[in-house]
């Protein structure tokens, strides 16, 4: 029998959730880097829906979970990242492809020019906390590598 | 609190004829002289002055410098009542030395996110020898490695900046600021690691180091000679890392390689903690002493100068130029015109950390905004 399996849609709850799920299954990979303490924003805009928005909240050397980030709590989270539904895919097409985000496509570097990933905060200490954590960030998107997909 | 748990305290037994003389605690005989003639008072099992009982609970991370801030031992003064090592909490001589501190409010070198940084910089820790994949390094363009050899130069002389500063000021803050003085400590060495990164890059690809310049020099002087820890820090951890922090975020775009990007990538998340305390140092400051908002903004006056003398040396501006680019062919299309887009927000990303801090520079600084197209009055985030 032929199992065949689907891609989670990164604007997707269950996306997020199957990351966390496989950085808490896994926590020695995540111990070197040191722990992260960051409830992260994603604001996915959607061309023709509305935003996705999670709040994933890591602590610790795993994450505590994923829930809404409804418009309007953004105090609720350290800082948050946001763009285009296609940049996001692009850069997941591209973790799939290599195993991990290259070149121009990690969020360190969608979110050093900002005009397609951009880093928001209402705070700089918020903002900053991203960049003190970004190994272990990249790291959980990473793992959309093998770990979001469902069989068909 | 004092602790009195010690039963029979001090009570001496007259040595019996052709023995010696003896103390009970607890109900146990205990020899009030030791092997060498010299006598044994026991104080520290009768009982001290200082708070007995305690049990830190570990928590999730394990038992974090935050755990063990309990009872009195968490207290930390706003004016520690001595100048000694002797540790906080302790039950201490009235005759210690004095070690002539010359940092002796906790508002002068404290910070609100201390204790978590602390603990982050020991769990984030790195090697530049271990955690760097050396082996994937392979020969680049020359205009390439020499740029990344120009900014690797730089970078191993500012870089000890970060490593001087703080330790020149360790030994003259009070030791009841412990865990202040600890972050301090991890900086110290997050610092050297930095420097030697960045040399071994500069050394590792058939290239080395290139110039180094009177200018980088006269900033770092600034920098060290700060007259207080509130000007040296706001030099160092705003203005000086704050910049450098930026310059690490966009190890995105002009590291060649990924030999390169896990340099910037590390090195970003120290320097980003770096910051932290300084942002958070100097706002705990100014909020306690709003006097020093003066004194802190004279210093940035200085520095900015001085910032803006070092930044018109062309070494660092073209090689970044030459980076963004992917070489020289590209400079002025593409390298210059992302420099000065990614100037812009490094500027602004300064501003908003001086806000956080309680420093509203945006009016006052002479660092050239307009020109890199920040309005002066619209609230930096």
């Amino acid at each position: 029998m032929t199992v065949t399996t689907r891609h989670l849609p990164v604007d997707s709850t269950a996306f997020f959730e199957a990351l966390a799920e496989r950085m808490n299954a896994d926590p020695e990979r995540y111990r070197p880097l040191g722990f992260c303490d960051l409830d992260l924003g994603v604001v996915i805009h959607r061309p023709s829906s509305e935003d996705f928005r999670a709040l994933v909240r890591f602590a610790d050397y795993g994450c505590l979970g994923v829930e809404a980030f409804p418009e309007g709590a953004e105090d609720r989270a350290s800082c948050w990242l946001e763009g285009d539904l296609g940049t996001w895919e692009e850069m997941v097409a591209d973790i799939r492809a290599n195993g991990r985000a290259t070149a121009r496509r990690t969020l360190a570097s969608l979110v050093l020019l900002g005009d397609r990933i951009g880093l928001r905060g209402d705070d700089s200490m918020g903002v900053d906390r991203f960049f003190r954590y970004a190994a272990t960030v990249q790291q959980f998107i990473d793992g959309a590598a093998d770990s979001v997909s469902v069989p068909a | 609190m004092a602790s009195q748990t010690a039963q029979d305290l001090g009570v001496q037994t007259p040595a019996p004829e052709g023995g010696t003389p003896s103390m009970t605690w607890n109900g146990h005989t205990l020899p009030a002289i030791g092997p060498s003639g010299a006598p044994l008072d026991w104080a520290w099992l009768r009982g001290t002055r200082s708070e007995w009982g305690v049990r830190a609970k570990p928590s999730s991370k394990g038992l974090t410098m935050a755990d063990i801030a309990v009872g009195t031992y968490g207290a930390v003064p706003d004016h520690p009542p001595r100048r000694t090592m002797a540790p906080r909490g302790a039950d201490i001589d009235a005759d210690v030395p004095d070690m002539g501190y010359l940092v002796n409010d906790k508002s002068h070198v404290w910070a609100e996110n201390v204790y978590e940084l602390y603990e982050e910089a020991v769990a984030r820790q790195w090697s530049a020898t271990r955690d760097i994949p050396w082996g994937e390094v392979a020969p680049l363009p020359e205009e390439l490695e020499r740029a990344v050899c120009q900014i690797c130069t730089l970078l191993s002389e500012v870089e000890m900046i970060a490593t001087d500063l703080p330790a020149k000021w360790l030994w003259r803050i009070n030791h009841d600021l412990l865990e202040a003085k600890m972050f301090l400590a991890t900086q110290v060495m997050d610092e050297a690691r930095h420097t030697e990164v960045f040399r071994k890059r500069a050394l590792v690809n058939g290239g080395g180091l290139l110039h180094s310049r009177k200018g980088t020099e006269e900033l770092l002087r600034t920098i060290l000679q700060a007259r207080t820890f509130a000007q040296a820090s706001a030099l160092m951890h705003l203005l000086g890392e704050g910049f450098v922090l930026d310059l690490f975020r966009q190890g995105e775009l002009i590291a060649p390689t990924e030999v390169e990007k896990r340099i910037f990538r590390l090195t970003m998340q120290d320097e980003a903690r770096h910051v932290a305390y300084g942002t958070l140092h100097l706002r705990y400051a100014i909020e306690h002493d709003p006097d020093l908002a003066e004194e802190i903004h004279e210093a940035l006056d200085h520095g900015e100068q001085m910032l803006v003398a070092f930044g018109t040396q062309t070494d660092t501006t073209e090689a970044l130029a030459v980076l963004l680019a992917g070489g020289v062919d590209k400079v002025e299309e593409v390298g210059f015109p992302m420099l000065a887009q990614l100037q812009a927000k490094v500027l602004t990303s300064y501003l908003a950390r001086c806000e956080r801090a309680g420093l509203n520079r945006v009016q006052r600084t002479k660092l050239p905004v307009e020109e890199l197209g920040i309005d002066r009055d619209v609230r930096v985030a």
